[in-house]
């Protein structure tokens, strides 16, 4: 097979690099995750977003751009959100939309995209303007559909269910209640709790960031490029393969455009999907949204994500990508 | 057994992958796996894993995630299923860490596919040359004219000339200009730059490969650098083209040492970078392998 060499080596060292790249914002999710788990209470959640669940969706949406997050941190913060009542489209929405909608996205989509007969502007605005919609669009389907038909069970509120990794000594006697404890905590003990927190989010997501990481890694390395040239003559082809290699590769959404940008051969369209849709989708991320939503759930997310984006990107015609000079 | 899940095995895991982070850190070789604006965060965050696995073998938790409500950790409630669990979180990452070389191999090169076009990178200026209004400091311990520390000229004096372009190259003992391959394939596309290494002697390092692509006359072979954007996983194999009389006589992926002249000939519709080579030697790898 040319197209598949694996050579555990470079395997090994792809892995360790998104490793060391992607743990220290796997530990600032768990750390917010584990600061609003004990110091933020749902009641001052619910008073963060406007009433109507529409405004609140679209402004969620947005607010990557106050505070931009990487999707490996994000899911971590979102999966303690929705525990704390945050409306499930408002947390889909800001998910979905932090990876793209972000102004480090933004930047380094216009650089990689600068280059001479191409319209930078044009690209980072259908970049953010289309991830944008996508990720308000998803939300608001999210909205209309039963929280306990998507997500995991221990996800929804009030479910009682325990298990898992059990990292810390359970209590002996009666189940304790959190809130209740964290409540009569002086703000060392809160800090410890924060903490303790933090660690059992931390480990739970590394355990799927880790094998997220090791199947992209083995894609990475093996997967040959030059498979990929002849579809670019197709542009329908060229969006699928593109998309296809942007689930494989699981690239961080702050560089990807300077990798998309090397697919010389392939047209503008399949370029814009390979940005919209690795960020909102990849085999990393398929583990990470498993630890939120049910596996059904997420797999008809990705399919839906990839028809459409692929039909979208198709539709575009190629001036628009290029510059007027 | 539940002490053990409950307690030792959360504290090894963070543990190691705190001593792994840590480690690479302080022995430098982190270099080679991210790019400099990513690496300050590795040394924070295994201090942080440190600290955390410190204090949670130092103080009993009465109560945490797993004991509430709002417990959602989604593994295995059986022993086998928790043993599992750490497994996948310590094996593959103490695996990779202690087989995983510094550079990608020939596989992932090829894989990749060598870029020779500077233009297909989508970025700027290289970093290793001064932008056109900011020179770096050039090797030649003589200051050029006019510099603001130049304490014997006065104001009245007529502003000194422009340095040339090459002065803003560094260069080597021999006087050589220093090239890494990103500077020839800039200057493939740029004409003033191009000017600027046309007919000089340059000094270049990069790994030898092979030249399967181009039909010219001579031996030719590429030396290769891996071009980082942020990390390893998405890092670019660049390359210049090295023409010489006799092929060298050593492995593929060897570090060498080139001293030629640039050339620049129009091939196939598309200017590239030829660097014509007057003596090759094996040499060690740069202290940074990869470019940025």
């Amino acid at each position: 097979m040319d197209w598949f060499r694996p050579s555990f080596p470079d395997f090994a060292f792809s892995f360790l690099s998104v490793l060391f790249e992607g743990i220290p914002f796997l530990l600032l999710g768990s750390l917010i995750s584990g600061f609003v788990d004990v110091f933020v209470s749902s009641e001052r959640i619910s008073k963060l977003l406007p009433r109507n669940p529409v405004a609140a969706t679209m402004m969620s949406g947005l607010l990557g751009l106050v505070f931009p997050m990487c999707e490996c941190g994000s899911v971590i913060i979102i999966r303690r959100f929705i525990r704390k009542g945050l409306p499930l489209s408002s947390a889909t929405a800001y998910m979905l939309a932090a990876p793209i909608v972000s102004p480090i996205v933004a930047l380094s989509t216009w650089q990689a995209f600068s280059a001479a007969s191409q319209n930078p502007w044009a690209w980072t605005g259908l970049r953010l303007g289309i991830g944008y919609l996508l990720a308000v669009g998803v939300a608001l389907i999210v909205h209309r559909l039963r929280a306990d038909r998507i997500l995991q069970p221990s996800n929804v509120g009030g479910s009682g269910r325990r298990g898992g990794l059990n990292i810390a000594p359970s209590p002996t006697g009666e189940a304790q209640d959190f809130s209740a404890i964290v409540a009569s905590a002086s703000l060392p003990r809160k800090l410890l709790l924060s903490i303790q927190s933090a660690t059992a989010d931390f480990l739970d997501v590394a355990f799927f960031f880790v094998i997220g990481v090791g199947v992209t890694s083995l894609f990475n390395t093996a997967i040959s490029r030059e498979v990929l040239t002849p579809l670019a003559e197709s542009t329908p082809l060229a969006i699928i393969s593109m998309m296809g290699l942007a689930a494989l590769l699981a690239l961080c959404s702050t560089t990807d455009a300077f990798v998309a940008w090397t697919f010389v051969p392939f047209p503008p369209q399949a370029k814009l999907a390979f940005l919209l849709f690795g960020p909102l989708f990849d085999l990393k991320l398929f583990w990470l949204y498993g630890i939120i939503f049910k596996r059904r759930f997420v797999t008809l997310l990705a399919l839906g994500l990839f028809i459409v984006i692929a039909v979208l990107c198709w539709r575009i015609p190629t001036e628009v990508f290029l510059s007027g000079n | 057994m539940n002490k053990l899940f409950n307690r030792w095995l959360p504290c090894v895991t963070l543990a190691a992958w705190s001593a792994v982070l840590l480690v690479f850190h302080f022995n430098g070789r982190v270099k080679d796996f991210l790019a400099p604006t990513f690496r300050p965060y590795v040394p924070i965050a295994g201090v942080i894993l440190g600290l955390m696995a410190l204090i949670f073998l130092l103080f009993r938790a009465d109560a945490s995630c797993c004991s509430s409500a709002e417990c959602g950790h989604s593994l295995s409630r059986l022993a086998t299923g928790k043993i599992l669990t750490f497994l996948i979180l310590l094996v593959p990452l103490t695996v990779a860490a202690t087989f995983s070389p510094d550079s990608f191999g020939k596989t992932a090169i090829e894989n990749r596919g060598i870029t020779e076009d500077y233009a297909s990178l989508g970025i700027g200026r290289p970093k290793s040359l001064a932008p056109v209004d900011m020179p770096l400091p050039t090797n030649d311990p003589t200051p050029p004219a006019g510099t603001p520390g130049d304490s014997t000229q006065s104001n009245q004096q007529p502003p000194a000339p422009e340095p040339a372009a090459t002065d803003y190259l560094v260069r080597t003992p021999d006087g050589n200009i220093v090239a890494e391959v990103l500077d020839l394939l800039y200057a493939a596309q740029d004409n003033v730059l191009r000017k600027d290494f046309e007919g000089k002697r340059v000094q270049l390092i990069g790994q030898l490969m092979p030249d399967k692509t181009s039909a010219a006359q001579g031996a030719r072979f590429k030396a290769v650098r891996m071009f980082m954007y942020c990390c390893a996983a998405d890092s670019r194999p660049v390359a210049t083209l090295v023409e010489t009389d006799k092929m060298p006589d050593l492995p593929e992926m060897t570090w060498i040492k080139i001293i030629g002249t640039p050339t620049f000939p129009v091939e196939n519709g598309r200017r590239v970078s030829v660097l014509k080579a007057e003596k090759i030697e094996k040499t060690d790898p740069p202290e940074e392998a990869t470019l940025y």
